[in-house]
């Protein structure tokens, strides 16, 4: 094994493992680093052949928590108390060890895509989406809004502007029906 | 930096690590559903636990709530601290929560052994949310004499919270509700995400409650 690998003892230090055993809770306080900082990432290579890096897959609702029980894919316990100043991401790492590793994934997001026909039905529809507190974004004239629920929630919100063909649905088309 | 972080010497021997800061969990609902009261409830309760514990109020344009609380006799008052809402409930733990995150980080700096800061949010409708910059879980109560109905209206705190609390279960049959069809509706428009049913008067149920948020922000003992 190379030198740098026996640094994982020191870094083992911010995420305990509550009796040093695979398969028990482990205590994550602090984010070690970025997967793709590339230390970092040589690390997680050598992990990947000698030991395993495991994944926890979180959606973008609740990356904003500090406070959080998470599983990993090889259903390692993890209880996540970070710092105000800390927060998750996508690729964080939360353990390093010789031969294990935890890190963090977003699920994919899904996005329903709006497309309003003139720009009255454009300020109708922003209208409806401010009122109802969805979290949107821009796509040329597009607007997307965040699921977090099934998109017929959201269109039976704005049936109206669907019904009148104000308002198209361009994905997923699908749900278009 | 990364480097310094990565090798800073363990602050301790535990072998559970000190966690940083107070957690925070909110505490919302219609008025009249029972935050209050739940909280007078929870207290004792994750006090006995050994969990140091403060609380942040919030009101319309008063601190009802906080003084409630203060002359309760369960809580040391300074641990109570009030924010005045104005007439928009949920913009202070939603939209924009600074008021509530600079009262919580003063309990933070005021009383460094607190574990767990409760925001209790003003009285408000069914799409009252909170903002998970705000807190790390959260739960929403509504009550059994405001409609057998309101699980069904799907209302976004309804849907969102952590764990729904159905209170005043008691009260089932003199208000007309089938409690058991209320609580399965719940869980339907849930997903099967936790739901408790509770008396805050007699205190039934509320241990459950207090496991479920010791569990939820690893305030366990």
């Amino acid at each position: 094994m190379t030198g740098h690998l026996h640094h994982h003892h020191h870094h083992a230090e911010h995420a305990h493992s509550h009796d040093g055993g695979a398969g028990h809770a482990i205590t994550v306080t602090t984010i070690i680093g970025s997967r793709i900082d590339p230390m970092l990432s040589r690390w997680l290579h050598d992990i990947q052949h000698h030991g395993q890096v495991e994944t926890i897959s979180l959606e973008t609702r609740d990356m904003a928590r500090r406070r959080l029980r998470a599983i990993t894919d090889h259903g390692t316990e993890c209880m996540i108390a970070l710092p105000r100043t800390e927060c998750l991401y996508d690729g964080a790492v939360l353990l390093m060890e010789d031969r294990r590793a935890i890190v963090v994934r977003v699920s994919q997001e899904n996005w329903l895509r709006l497309r309003p026909v003139t720009a009255a039905d454009a300020l109708s529809l922003g209208y409806a989406a401010g009122n109802l507190h969805w979290r949107v974004r821009f796509t040329g004239g597009d607007l997307e809004i965040a699921l977090e629920e099934p998109a017929d929630t959201y269109l039976a919100r704005i049936a109206d502007l669907i019904e009148r063909g104000r308002v198209v649905v361009v994905t997923p088309k699908a749900r278009a029906a | 930096m990364m480097l310094d972080r990565l090798f800073a010497p363990t602050p301790d021997g535990q072998s559970r690590p000190a966690l940083h800061g107070a957690a925070r969990i909110g505490i919302g609902g219609p008025v009249g559903s029972g935050k209050t009261a739940l909280i007078e409830q929870l207290l004792p309760m994750l006090q006995a636990r050994g969990i140091s514990v403060a609380v942040i109020t919030n009101d319309l344009v008063t601190a009802e709530d906080a003084e409630r609380l203060r002359r309760s006799g369960i809580i040391d008052p300074a641990r109570v601290l009030a924010v005045e809402a104005g007439a928009c409930p949920h913009t202070v733990i939603r939209e924009d929560p600074t008021l509530n995150l600079l009262a919580a980080d003063e309990l933070d700096e005021r009383f460094p052994d607190v574990e767990l800061v409760i925001i209790e949010s003003g009285g408000d409708n069914l799409a009252s949310t909170f903002s998970l910059d705000l807190v790390d879980w959260w739960i929403f109560v509504i009550d059994v004499a405001g409609g057998g109905d309101i699980p069904r209206k799907r209302g976004p705190g309804v849907l969102q919270c952590d764990l729904l609390v159905v209170n005043k279960i008691d009260l089932a049959p003199h208000v007309g509700v089938d409690l058991a069809q209320m609580l399965a509706e719940a869980e339907a428009v849930r997903d099967g995400r936790p739901i408790i049913g509770t008396n805050c008067r007699s205190g039934f149920h509320i241990d459950a409650v207090a496991e479920a948020i010791a569990r939820a922000v690893l305030v366990e003992r």
